[in-house]
């Protein structure tokens, strides 16, 4: 039986733990105002950042949101004031990524949320915002039952990642820009292979309406190496029996190179072959069989001779950190600062309406290439960014093809036969 | 005098957990509604390891649960709370018509089957799309209680409190006895003439529905169900890991472990963002290495030690 | 006795039968079948070795495959080798992280409940997927290698066949492993290990030892697995998960201590999957067939048993 009370003691001060937490809180954040002050004779502005800390999206769009915030600090601040970013872990877990923003909200006391990356954990966190109200900036969420989850109301709600059926909506108006200005390219057959996750699947049922406007389309889905699948053979031989104009992948950066092997050994090559991943594989520019494979994608390093702004990050990145930028969160997240940042100086304030006001005329000549602004997409009110650019590999780097004005190489059709190589 | 003790500590435990949301901010509310999640999932799981059967299924009970409360309430506008039974008692259904099939299975094997069909209804889920959104799954039109904190957190509290009670009945009664000679030794329970079997499946039935209603709560809690997170095998080896570490065959370990490894992975989290969960590893082989019989456990030994001592 | 037999050769005669329909109507099927068993088999002979004498399921078994792709990743990409002469050195060093595997942590809980066991190895998983991940990040590499394509053409049909290097790797680590535990020694002498312990040690065998050589062995074989897997496979921290759930199935449908039942479970699994695959738009429904095949194999073998 005393065992039972030493337990019940420990159940206690566990229970009592919180107190310490939260009172400890309390006291970090003491102790940052007062660095602040040193530092800017007033009170720092707070920003809080949730991203999954061990993927590599998080990784680097942490780390390029932290750049953003030195390079603004270095340069005196915002209203004279300093910027601190803390950034908690979403682990890629709905209910680690609602703890995060309440303790950001509550303990961290910020005043802008900012990040994000997976629509699975932001329908966690919604409810969470929806409670603070607080300006938030949100760097991921492609899948439109995260804007659903959001609704119409939420005027402080910015949301940069373009939406499944938007980013659907630029590559049909991409390619058609596309075939116009090169007829001799044809996209009017398609084959989609998604893979079976909320991601592929989100991707498939956004483009299946949209694609008719460009000819016939037809899919199927398959099991990520991410998720433990692997095996393109089956969807591979559908679509080599089925003979699109364009084949189109829409799966995670683990599938590019061994479904690029598979499509080879089963002889697959069509005109067109089109990859839709978040990220790609360290080195895949190295395989030869990488050359000429289109892709989907916000940015690479190659815009860095179409805008000095992506030139700038890309170099900011690299001298402070190791290695390049692997993904687009990178650039994304950097941008998420800078937009925050224009707008709290065109505001004057980090008054509510008055920063929201500010935001929605955003014009932000952005690393990714394009001027971000706000307005609103199907549910929402600030949809930021609507569409991926359509680009290709050639000779191990990723050449912009559309939009034009960014265009860094000119497109080369069709993809070669696997013998021609 | 010592029982005097433990019924003044005991009242302290009630009454702090009742007033928590009170003395706390909504940060450490958010923690305590999932480490109450956990906490219900490693207790319930004990309680069916008691018996001698080792359960890797709670996802699938928990999944089951969420979808079954999520899913009711959409197509057949029912109020939240009644869905929560609802997950409970569809998670009870399949668990008695599985339990009859399969608790004749021992160890490992049992173990597999229970893990394996919890695959089976997360493929289902993800791949009856228009029934159950498919991949990216379903919305709640709104959260239960409009999503009230204090209302949100006492349901989960009176939960882990029900499931709590429930564990300390099954241990105080009869049929405890003869489940632990179960463990023990088969033939001896056999030839004492209680009938097991039909005991198993009621209590395979009754932590399941405890498994179906938390995942039921879940989802009112967070308003949506997808298949990724709602069969997370995190719901099955965390709530293990939690028994394990504060001690397994009683109440208070699981509550124990799912208290300190919920609050510990949290705290990590903060002061380690980049690699965490290197710690939480470590820390989880060093506690079996060095602690097998989990901190309930070991608070015994030392209690033990202390008499020789004296 | 003779009924058993029987039975075995109407099974033989039905698989058969069903192999020649398949070639006829879906050559492809039996072709992508066979390799995804092969990989199927090669990964789970391990486990069940370690289960069937040391008596451990190991959760971190995907995390050490995991581990050798790295280590091979590594040499090959530090020294400029092709990844399959790597196979030397990782087989060497996964030996290594074997023995100090097992003398630091297995070691301590062989006495120990199989669950406190369970829940060391899925530490030990945590803190190498995560380890791995704080050094190389989560994004995936992949070796590019050319002969990893190779195809054959048979008529209309064009199919890879260098992933049948995993069916020789199955049967070759099958036929190695049972003549390692009949003909020598020491693997007799495992294997009595692994039947009654205390007798072993009654008899003058040293059963630590033994438990240490076999746990090197198994993670040695996996450093060969992890090396093939490499090749053709993009490699990243959190990529040994899923091989550990089916290599933990696959031990279990085949019961514990039998190693010939993988490859015929696995062949049975991957020709139904790949079956399923096959027709476009049910490929969701492969993943079900796997648990489905498992679940009424442990069921039907236990109700045969409370039966006889």
């Amino acid at each position: 039986m005393k065992n039972c009370i030493t337990v019940m003691i420990a159940v206690l001060l566990l229970l009592a733990l919180p107190l310490a937490v939260f009172a400890g809180g309390q006291g970090e954040q003491g102790e940052q105002v007062e660095q602040g002050e040193q530092a800017a004779e007033k009170d720092p502005i707070k920003l809080g950042g949730v991203w999954p800390l061990a993927d590599i999206t998080g990784d680097q769009g942490s780390k390029a949101a932290q750049l953003a915030v030195e390079e603004i600090n270095a340069n005196g601040g915002v209203l004279g004031r300093q910027l601190e970013l803390s950034v908690i872990d979403s682990e890629l877990k709905p209910e680690k990524g609602r703890s995060a923003i309440e303790r950001l909200a509550t303990v961290e006391d910020v005043d802008i949320f900012v990040g994000g990356m997976s629509s699975g954990v932001h329908l966690g966190q919604i409810p969470s915002l929806k409670k603070y109200e607080k300006v938030t900036m949100w760097t991921g969420a492609a899948s439109s039952k995260a804007e659903e989850a959001v609704g119409p109301d939420a005027d402080w709600y910015f949301h940069l990642h373009p939406w499944d059926y938007t980013q659907g909506q630029s590559y049909v108006d991409g390619w058609g820009d596309i075939s116009e200005k090169y007829p001799e390219i044809k996209v009017s057959d398609w084959f989609l292979a998604y893979e079976d996750g909320a991601f592929g699947t989100g991707s498939f049922q956004a483009s299946q309406n949209l694609y008719t406007e460009l000819g016939e389309m037809t899919g199927e889905s398959f099991k990520s190496a991410a998720t433990g699948g692997g095996d393109y053979t089956a969807v591979l031989e559908h679509a080599k029996e089925y003979g699109p104009e364009v084949f189109i992948w829409a799966g995670y950066d683990a599938d590019a190179l061994p479904m690029l092997e598979t499509a080879k050994a089963i002889d697959f090559a069509p005109p067109i072959y089109l990859g839709a991943p978040p990220g790609w594989p360290q080195g895949f520019g190295e395989s030869p069989l990488s050359n000429y494979v289109m892709l989907y994608g916000m940015w690479a390093p190659s815009m860095n001779s179409v805008s000095g702004v992506s030139k700038h990050f890309y170099e900011a990145y690299t001298g402070k950190y190791d290695g390049e930028p692997q993904t687009y969160f990178a650039p994304l997240s950097y941008s998420a600062i800078y937009i925050l940042k224009e707008g709290i100086e065109r505001a004057g304030t980090l008054e509510k309406e008055a920063l929201i006001e500010a935001l929605e005329n955003t014009e932000y000549d952005s690393p990714l290439g394009q001027t971000i602004g706000f307005s609103p997409s199907n549910i929402i009110q600030h949809q930021g960014i609507w569409g991926q650019k359509i680009l290709q590999w050639q000779n191990g780097k990723r050449e912009v093809i559309w939009p034009f004005e960014y265009q860094t190489a000119e497109p080369v059709y069709p993809f070669p036969g696997w013998d021609e190589r | 005098m010592s029982k005097y003790i433990k019924t003044i500590v005991m009242a302290a435990v009630a009454v702090l957990a009742v007033a928590f949301p009170f003395y706390t901010g909504a940060y450490p509310q958010s923690i305590a509604q999932s480490v109450l999640t956990y906490m219900i999932l490693a207790v319930s799981w004990d309680m069916l390891l008691r018996t001698g059967q080792i359960s890797f299924g709670i996802a699938g009970f928990f999944g089951i649960g969420s979808y079954a409360a999520v899913l009711s309430m959409l197509y057949l506008n029912l109020p939240p709370m009644l869905t929560i039974l609802i997950g409970g008692i569809i998670a009870g259904a399949i668990a008695g018509l599985l339990g009859i099939a399969v608790l004749r299975l021992r160890g490992m094997y049992f173990a597999i089957v229970t893990l394996a069909v919890a695959e089976i209804f997360r493929i289902i889920m993800t791949n009856l799309k228009g029934f159950t959104g498919g991949p990216e799954g379903e919305l709640l039109p709104q959260l239960i209680f409009q999503g009230n904190p204090y209302l949100t957190y006492y349901l989960m509290f009176g939960m882990a409190v029900l499931t709590i009670i429930i564990s300390e009945i099954f241990l105080r009664s009869r049929v405890h006895y003869a489940l632990t000679a179960i463990r023990n030794d088969e033939i001896v329970a056999r030839s004492s003439g209680v009938n097991i079997f039909k005991y198993l499946v009621i209590i395979f039935i009754v932590t399941s529905v405890i498994q179906g209603m938390t995942g039921g709560i879940n989802a009112q809690t967070y308003g949506f169900v997808t298949p990724e997170s709602s069969f997370s095998l995190d719901y099955t080896l965390l709530p293990l890991a939690m028994a394990l570490l504060g001690g397994i065959y009683g109440t208070m370990g699981p509550v124990v472990g799912a208290l300190l490894l919920g609050i510990v992975s949290e705290y990590l989290k903060l002061y380690i963002p980049y690699g965490h969960l290197v710690i939480y590893g470590i820390i989880v082989v060093i506690v079996i290495l060095y602690m097998p019989q989990g901190i309930v456990g070991l608070a015994a030994r030392i209690r033990k030690a202390g008499a020789r001592n004296e | 006795m003779k009924t058993s037999k029987n039975l075995q050769l109407t099974i033989v005669g039905i698989a058969a039968a069903i192999g020649i329909l398949l070639i006829l109507w879906k050559p492809s099927v039996l072709i992508y079948g066979l390799q995804g068993a092969g990989l199927y088999a090669a990964v789970a002979l391990p486990m069940a070795l370690i289960l069937g004498i040391v008596g451990i399921i190991n959760l971190a078994h995907g995390e050490f495959m995991m581990l050798g792709a790295y280590l091979a990743y590594w040499f090959s990409t530090q020294f400029g080798i092709d990844p399959l002469l790597a196979m030397i050195p990782v087989l060497i060093s996964m030996g290594i992280v074997g023995v100090i595997t097992y003398k630091t942590t297995i070691h301590r809980v062989l006495g120990a409940p199989e669950l406190n066991q369970l829940i060391l190895t899925f530490g030990i998983a945590m803190v190498l997927s995560q380890v791995v991940n704080l050094i190389a990040t989560s994004q995936p590499r992949k070796l590019s290698l050319d002969y990893v394509t190779a195809s054959a053409k048979v008529g209309e049909l064009s199919f890879g066949t260098y992933d049948f290097i995993f069916v020789a790797a199955a049967v070759l680590f099958l036929a190695g492993l049972l003549f390692f535990l009949r003909r020598t020694k020491l693997g007799k002498a495992a294997v009595a290990v692994g039947q009654n312990p205390k007798g072993a040690r009654l008899v003058g065998i040293n059963v630590d030892r033994t438990y240490l050589i076999i746990f090197s062995i198994a993670l040695g074989l996996l450093g060969i697995i992890g090396t093939l897997f490499l090749t053709s496979h993009s490699i990243f921290p959190l990529v040994g998960g899923s091989y550990t759930m089916k290599s933990f199935c696959l031990v279990a449908m085949a019961g514990i201590g039998q190693l010939k039942p993988i490859l015929w479970g696995s062949l049975a699994l991957g020709v139904s999957e790949s079956f399923i695959m096959s027709f476009q738009g049910y490929g969701g429904w492969a993943d079900i067939v796997f648990f489905a095949i498992i679940v009424i194999v442990i069921i039907s073998r236990a109700y045969k048993r409370t039966e006889s």
